[in-house]
């Protein structure tokens, strides 16, 4: 696979290493009340779709960024490729 | 130096350098074969039909195929630490001092104990438990277990560690057209003057593919001196890649492609510090197969019998490699192609015994009797075929003599690449073949006879068609090279699917690999 890195340009994957869902960013707030619950979800309850898919990936031979790659699990077609702290600002985390 | 059996079996012609004499040997036989020759088509030349024994009922197997197809001549190459067991005869290529080896027969290739299973084959058949063999249970260690180890598979490893060096690499393209027969050779030479970075990359050592094997004409030279040409001005532009004895293995996501290049296997030992084979890892833009098609068997009893080949592999032997695959050989084919191979035999002084068509309106021939809606049942010559059982129109049946048969049940396109990511291929009724499908691969497009367009015309036209095509997709602008004039017959293969009739239970397990 090929993902074409926003500040590098398309590199080949096997540069980066895979964590997951992209969901992981959405970090809960401990000092919620429901933090118990949201926790459990956050850490053990993935979507796991035929079809398009967020998912971070880290480019460590790389220049060390995180990124959201939108994945179609099926085709392996890669739609879309972002930094995650952009994805993370956009949803409102401070970094 | 050349013996008798050396002159028996080598015609006039070929592509083979007969200034270069290489000596070769088998199962400890000195032999003699010359510069272009394979493994398979120097062994035919020196009148060697049984070149191994099929790996359950060790059955004398011969050549089948002059290719990468090829299910029976497997031999061992090479001696000691650089023992290559269960390699294609077929694809690899002589050179001085080869040491070849027959596998899966003791005590030797035309006396093999274990051949023995053939007579019991009703008791072993496919699926046989050899675990039948465990009673009584302190037998089996030191009796059977050794005993059926030994039987079990085909070529043996040399148990040391293999002495030679590997390498892997990567490559980039615009273009990556697998397979330089003519579809190949079009879309490189229309790509390569558009200026694109291409690779083509073929598993022979000659480009070409099956012009080398045919008397195709095109335009106004043979078809194996027009792959020739082309093939040297393909080298001269700096933006094209050539890359002969190389297999395109996979195709990975987003146009990347595997491919195994073989570098010194065709030496007799590698040079200093030189990989043996190199694992190249290509990133295409686009890719063309253009990786033509294989020739089909007809099924009938008894039809593995060395001798008894594809009928576009003896048409090759004859062309290419200037060999006869016996000094009387007959033609069963279901198609006009087999005709062709007549042809091509009487053309070399071969004597063609029949044309045995199951086609009831099958077309006369210049030069050998054709028996039309006549079929092949069974044949006979347990190391080597002697003749054929034919049944005729009218339900008579014959034995022919001849030392060879081949066998045309029509083409199959080479459809796998495009099979490697959930690519399905399509059922094409008038070629009565599978053909790639819609679905496959990102980027890899299909021509000529991989397609199904069988025709040397179609193959030139759609590979010069396929490159502009790849090439507009990705912005670069392509004129199609002018196709010269050639060979345009219609692809029509009718099905035919067997000839068993009279043929009692367990046909199968007799006529297919085990």
């Amino acid at each position: 696979m090929i993902i074409d890195h926003p500040l590098l340009g398309p590199r080949d994957s096997a540069e980066f290493t895979y964590l997951g869902d992209a969901s992981l960013i959405d970090r809960p707030d401990w000092q919620d009340k429901e933090a118990a619950g949201k926790f459990y979800e956050y850490q053990y309850l993935r979507d796991n779709p035929a079809g398009e898919h967020q998912e971070l990936w880290y480019h460590e031979a790389g220049d060390r960024s995180w990124l959201v790659v939108t994945r179609d699990t099926v085709t392996h077609e890669i739609t879309k490729v972002e930094l995650a702290r952009d994805v993370a600002k956009a949803r409102g985390r401070s970094k | 130096m050349s013996n008798a059996m050396t002159s028996g079996h080598r015609l006039d012609g070929g592509l083979i350098d007969r200034s270069t004499e290489l000596s070769f040997r088998f199962d400890g036989k000195s032999l003699e074969g010359h510069g272009g020759d394979t493994l398979a088509s120097a062994l035919l030349a020196n009148g060697v039909r049984l070149m191994g024994r099929s790996f359950k009922y060790h059955r004398p197997r011969g050549v089948l195929s002059a290719g990468a197809e090829e299910p029976n001549a497997i031999v061992a190459l090479r001696e000691g630490a650089f023992t290559e067991p269960n390699t294609r005869a077929t694809t690899a290529e002589l050179f001085d001092g080869l040491v070849a080896r027959s596998q899966n027969r003791w005590p030797s290739l035309g006396f093999d104990v274990m051949a023995v299973n053939d007579v019991m084959s009703d008791f072993l058949t496919a699926g046989f438990y050899y675990k039948t063999f465990m009673w009584p249970a302190k037998f089996w260690e030191k009796i059977y277990e050794p005993i059926i180890r030994n039987a079990a598979g085909l070529g043996a490893l040399s148990g040391i560690s293999d002495p030679d060096c590997y390498d892997k690499g990567f490559l980039h393209c615009d273009l990556l057209i697998i397979g330089a027969g003519p579809t190949g050779l079009a879309a490189a030479m229309t790509a390569g003057r558009s200026g694109a970075r291409v690779i083509i990359a073929d598993e022979d050592f000659l480009l070409g593919g099956r012009l080398n094997a045919e008397t195709i004409a095109v335009g106004d030279t043979s078809g194996a001196a027009w792959a020739a040409q082309m093939a040297g001005e393909l080298a001269s532009m700096p933006n094209v890649r050539l890359m002969t004895r190389t297999t395109v293995i996979g195709s990975f996501d987003h146009g990347i492609y595997g491919a195994v290049e073989r570098v010194t296997d065709h030496l007799a030992a590698a040079p200093e510090g030189k990989a043996r084979q190199v694992l190249w890892r290509i990133y295409s833009k686009r890719a063309i197969l253009a990786a033509g098609s294989i020739e089909r068997p007809i099924a009938f009893a008894n039809n593995d019998r060395p001798g008894i080949m594809q009928a576009g592999a003896v048409r090759a032997y004859t062309n290419r490699w200037a060999v006869a695959a016996a000094s009387d050989v007959a033609v069963f084919t279901n198609n006009d192609d087999g005709h062709r191979t007549a042809g091509d035999l009487a053309a070399k002084g071969v004597k063609v015994a029949a044309i045995i068509d199951t086609r009831a309106d099958a077309p006369d021939h210049a030069d050998a009797e054709v028996f039309a809606g006549a079929c092949v049942t069974d044949s006979r010559g347990r190391l080597g075929l002697s003749k054929v059982r034919v049944r005729f129109a009218d339900g008579s049946q014959r034995w022919i003599k001849c030392g060879a048969l081949g066998v045309s049940g029509g083409w199959n396109p080479n459809v796998h690449l495009t099979c490697h990511q959930r690519g399905r291929p399509v059922w094409d009724e008038t070629i009565a073949a599978f053909v790639p499908g819609a679905v496959g691969p990102v980027g890899l497009s299909s021509a000529g006879a991989a397609s199904g367009m069988f025709s040397t015309a179609a193959a030139l036209t759609s590979g010069a068609a396929a490159a502009v095509d790849a090439l507009t997709d990705i912005g670069i602008k392509a004129k199609s090279m002018i196709a010269p004039k050639t060979e345009d017959a219609p692809s029509i293969s009718r099905p035919f699917g067997t000839s068993m009739a009279g043929v009692g239970p367990g046909w199968t397990s007799r006529m297919t690999s085990p």
